[in-house]
């Protein structure tokens, strides 16, 4: 399979867990990992800045209009399109280092957090406050280096067992 | 290597499409031309969602049980003690039929309030991010329901429909920062407005009621209902909403606010209801649950078809009582 199919099949699964199963989680602070954040991040580490802003872009639209989201479309899609293309210039890490992937997940995690309600307060969303974002954004990034691991190793593992284009990778786990 | 020139015009372009689509969104409200992009993730991921709901909700109903354990323990002492006062009140004084009858349209709020009731499931919770407090229902346009019909569950109100699907649709929570809705308190029928505080998932699911009148009194304790909204959308009259837990102080605010305690529990939303024909008239207090007390008398406040007046319109009645029952109860009631 080639790069692009793998990259929308690991978003979608990605997506769909969000949705169906890590959301539905009663996790405390109130909120989740999220996942779909991740894996972008994470495709993007794997292949690099191109493929990880157009998956980030597709990832993100889908997550505007699946079912509960109710803001406005495009701003999941910016955000994930921007961590995708940053995460995707820092490819070389994955080669060369065994823990600083998490930390490009987290930072990622951070900024695509930051970025979506910097959006929001851009457009007037009365969502975004200065007591909401300091309660989601430090948590989202604790939730992000929980969860990084699991989503870094899958990824990795997808794309060296089915991508056929190229060398495999020689990823340190 | 990877970063060439064409790369960063990519990059360009998804980002202005992104940026487009948030101002054309925002900017068309309601009635944006990328609805339909919606209606199209409702279509695709609605079915999903409601299949991995059925999947998960055994697990989730597990895990709670596991999880809700110790606090089951103690709920069961305090209802088993309850039950046996109860038993107590009905050997004493027997249950003759209208208390009966009482008791289970009490149970049946929508029965009571003469709402026309979709049954629904909840099958997906929360927004991105965490900032919003929304919510996937498995019923949709096939069942009738339409944007902005209020939704309850059997404790009260949750919120209203925001977007259809053929077979979703999602729900905007009343603890949702972007959520208003119109509100009377109990008794004195003062006006105001609930709005939520976006910690209906996490933290304490306060709302906070403002009232219209800044004069009028407002003490914990009081309970407080849905106003109804024109034409009976989004919101239809007298569903409970929830009760004054403290009154904020704010000298010099042109309002007075309160943090209310909703009735209904919004982690644990299961069955829900969509109202999809409204009452004929406002049923004013007649749907709320009896005053807490330590013993649960079933005669209180309830007397359906005596409270609301004929011919009463949901619409503001000119001239509420502006002096509520005296007796400044205490510290609650602050100077001004």
């Amino acid at each position: 399979m080639g790069r692009g199919p793998l990259s929308a099949a690991v978003i979608a699964v990605a997506l769909l867990l969000q949705v169906a199963v890590i959301n539905r989680l009663p996790l405390p602070g109130g909120i989740t990992p999220d996942v779909v954040l991740l894996a972008v991040a994470a495709v993007a580490l794997v292949n690099g800045s191109m493929t990880g802003m157009v998956a980030g872009f597709f990832a993100g639209l889908a997550a505007d209009i699946v079912p509960p989201a109710d803001h406005s479309v495009g701003r999941y899609a910016f955000a994930l399109c921007v961590v995708g293309f940053c995460c995707g210039r820092a490819e070389g890490v994955l080669q060369h280092s065994s823990l600083l992937p998490f930390g490009v997940l987290a930072g990622a995690a951070l900024g695509g957090s930051a970025l979506y309600a910097g959006l929001g307060a851009f457009i007037g969303d009365p969502r975004v406050t200065w007591a909401s974002v300091g309660h989601i954004l430090p948590l989202s990034v604790v939730y992000a280096l929980i969860a990084s691991p699991f989503v870094l190793y899958l990824v990795t593992r997808v794309f060296r067992r089915f991508d056929s284009e190229e060398p495999m990778l020689t990823v340190r786990l | 290597m990877q970063d060439t020139r064409r790369t960063r015009v990519i990059l360009g372009l998804l980002l202005l499409a992104a940026f487009g689509m948030i101002m054309i969104d925002y900017r068309g409200g309601e009635s944006s031309p990328l609805s339909g992009l919606r209606g199209l993730g409702a279509t695709v991921f609605g079915p999903i969602e409601r299949g991995a709901a059925a999947v998960t909700r055994p697990v989730e109903r597990a895990w709670e049980t596991i999880s809700g354990a110790p606090e089951a323990q103690s709920r069961i002492r305090t209802l088993e003690g309850e039950n046996e006062r109860l038993r107590e009140q009905l050997r004493q004084r027997g249950l003759d039929k209208t208390r009966a009858d009482e008791l289970s349209r009490l149970l049946h709020l929508s029965g009571l309030g003469r709402y026309k009731v979709v049954a629904a499931q909840a099958v997906a919770l929360r927004g991105a991010q965490g900032y919003e407090d929304t919510l996937t229902i498995d019923v949709g346009s096939d069942e009738g329901v339409k944007t902005d019909m209020t939704v309850l569950n059997g404790d009260g109100l949750v919120g209203r429909v925001t977007q259809v699907g053929p077979s979703t649709s999602t729900v905007l929570l009343i603890t949702d920062a972007a959520s208003q809705v119109g509100a009377r308190l109990e008794g004195s029928k003062e006006i105001g407005l609930v709005s939520g505080r976006g910690k209906g998932l996490s933290g304490e699911p306060l709302i906070r009621f403002q009232l219209l009148d800044s004069t009028a009194e407002l003490k914990p304790g009081d309970r407080i209902t849905s106003f109804g909204s024109q034409a009976n959308r989004p919101y239809v009259p007298g569903v409970p909403i929830g009760v004054v837990q403290r009154v904020e102080k704010t000298p010099g605010a042109l309002s007075r606010s309160a943090l209310v305690r909703p009735y209904v529990r919004f982690t644990t939303l299961d069955v829900l209801g969509v109202v999809v024909g409204p009452p004929d008239d406002d049923p004013r207090d007649a749907v709320l649950p009896p005053t807490a007390t330590p013993v649960p008398t079933v005669t209180v406040t309830v007397t359906p078809g005596a409270t609301p007046k004929p011919g009463e319109s949901p619409t503001p009645s000119g001239n509420p009582p502006s002096t509520p029952p005296a007796s400044p109860s205490g510290t609650s009631s602050r100077g001004r």
